[in-house]
């Protein structure tokens, strides 16, 4: 089984995606020979209103609950978010949160993010950090020109320590590292495994050290990505089959109520 | 996965830094990941990325290559890496690392821009011994974004393309385009230019950007890299809509067509 914890629907304004509809996610999975993934809304990065991203993504995927996974998009700085919450994991059976400071312009440490985590907290909802959704190095005039640092979600999760962040799309485990090697490793944090390695310095292998295998979920980024790359990761790494399967799939899965 | 295809990696390094600080890895470590990925040689040079870059530290660097090609001469194949402002000199350096230590191209860094006239002497010698010549290449959002990568001179497509239009013959490598540029920019403007080639190196894996490369320029010229992402490169080509020929163009025949060229 794999699950991939990093997927997207949705129109990205910047460059054409393909895939990037339900059908055509689901037509990537199979090639690729993946489950399930959690999906969120490209839409609802972009919309002030985000909850008319997360009411599109549940529609969009109706036919594929079995398959697709869907996270809410939230702004805690935009108005009425308590009621998109309440609406997103009551009636559109979302799983977790998928937060954009950067996209929307707040910080984690902010009083309103405070409230959004104390809320998720409260529902067990795993929240997701993408620190990027395309390489900074080749953005748009439009689009933001950097990536969140990963001190600073570091940072958010020693302050509320009842949330599992789940860091998407990170290049870097560093700082995490860093936290570990100085005695002070993060108790609820969760990375995928996509930009990190499996050979050269080897930070897939690295982060197992650190956190602990249950803490290393799987992910993609498509249809941004390809996933050929992060499968490949996973085919090389020399951990045990029974530490694979972790990563596959069950580490999510502890963090999702299916 | 990896056992059905041939691979040569057009862009790799060996492990020294360019001031001679060691990486967090070993030549070993890189053939190692090359064995595990299935690829079977890997085309490296050792350019220097910032600060001085004098003959005498070149000749270091070159040296540097030289030594991983004598100490896995199965697996590394060495670029020369020149600084093209040194004329007569950067021309000597070259044709000793070929013909002395049987080097198979030449790397440029970020020194001058691929438009710039300086570069016309080098270029013609890599024209006549028909080698071919490897750019450190991205398009970045902004000139002010390219003086805070400090690479105000970094070549892009379009320079690479006014270069190989104004030596034809020339064999001109635009590469990483998975480096973190614009990669549509480049793309777009290398389409009509024969005589111009792309890598597939950098960390990148953006959906469709190996398709376009084919789409514009023809499987015929896009060589398989990595620039050290090494999991990246071998899966962007396994994970794009290409057919299997395509694969083995782009994954080995290309760049194998190029090498047999060399008069050296």
């Amino acid at each position: 089984m794999i699950i991939d914890a990093s997927a997207y629907i949705g129109h990205w304004p910047f460059r054409k995606l393909h895939y990037n509809t339900a059908k055509g996610l689901i037509s990537l999975m199979d090639q690729n020979g993946i489950d399930k993934a959690i999906v969120s809304s490209i839409n609802a990065v972009f919309y002030k209103n985000c909850q008319e991203g997360n009411e599109e993504l549940a529609e969009e995927i109706e036919p594929y609950r079995d398959r697709l996974i869907p996270f809410a998009t939230l702004n805690p700085k935009y108005i009425a978010w308590r009621e998109d919450l309440e609406r997103c994991v009551n009636d559109l059976e979302m799983k977790g949160l998928r937060l954009y400071p950067l996209y929307h312009r707040y910080s984690l440490l902010d009083p309103e993010s405070r409230e959004l985590l104390q809320e998720a907290a409260g529902r067990k909802l795993p929240v997701q950090i993408p620190v990027m959704l395309v390489d900074p190095r080749q953005h748009h005039w439009m689009d933001v020109d950097t990536q969140i640092p990963l001190n600073y979600i570091l940072e958010a999760a020693d302050k509320n320590p009842e949330n599992a962040f789940i860091i998407l799309n990170s290049k870097t485990a560093d700082p995490i590292l860093g936290r570990c090697k100085s005695g002070k490793s993060p108790k609820n944090i969760f990375i995928e495994v996509s930009r990190l390695t499996a050979v050269l310095n080897k930070s897939i292998q690295a982060v197992i050290s650190c956190l602990g295998v249950e803490k290393v979920v799987f992910g993609t980024g498509i249809p941004f990505h390809y996933a050929k790359p992060a499968l490949i990761k996973m085919e090389i790494l020399d951990i045990s089959e029974e530490e694979k399967e972790k990563i596959y799939w069950k580490n999510i899965s502890k963090l999702i109520d299916f | 996965m990896n056992a059905d295809f041939r691979k040569i990696d057009v862009h790799s390094h060996v492990a020294w830094m360019s001031n001679g600080v060691m990486r967090e890895w070993s030549v070993a470590d890189v053939v190692e990941a090359a064995d595990k990925l299935g690829i079977e040689k890997l085309l490296c040079s050792t350019p220097i990325t910032s600060g001085p870059c004098t003959m005498e530290l070149i000749r270091k660097c070159n040296d540097v290559t030289y030594k991983a090609m004598k100490e896995y001469p199965d697996k590394i194949l060495g670029y020369a890496f020149v600084n093209p402002g040194y004329f007569d000199e950067a021309v000597k350096e070259v044709e000793r690392c070929v013909n002395e230590l049987g080097m198979i191209g030449v790397k440029l860094y970020n020194q001058y821009r691929a438009d710039e006239p300086v570069l016309l002497p080098l270029i013609r010698k890599t024209a006549e011994m028909q080698i071919p010549v490897l750019w450190h290449a991205g398009h970045p959002p902004s000139p002010m974004e390219a003086l805070k990568w400090g690479q105000p001179r970094i070549s892009d497509g379009m320079h690479i393309a006014i270069l190989a239009k104004r030596v034809p013959d020339a064999i001109l490598i635009n590469g990483h385009i998975g480096g973190g540029g614009d990669w549509e920019w480049s793309i777009k403007a290398l389409r009509n230019v024969p005589n111009a080639y792309v890598d597939t190196s950098g960390s990148v894996v953006d959906e469709g950007m190996i398709e376009m490369c084919v789409r514009y320029l023809g499987a015929e010229r896009v060589l398989f890299g990595t620039d050290l992402s090494m999991e990246a490169g071998v899966g962007k080509i396994l994970g794009a809509d290409l057919t299997n020929e395509q694969r083995e163009l782009i994954f080995w025949k290309n760049i194998e067509d190029i090498l047999r060229r060399g008069r050296i």
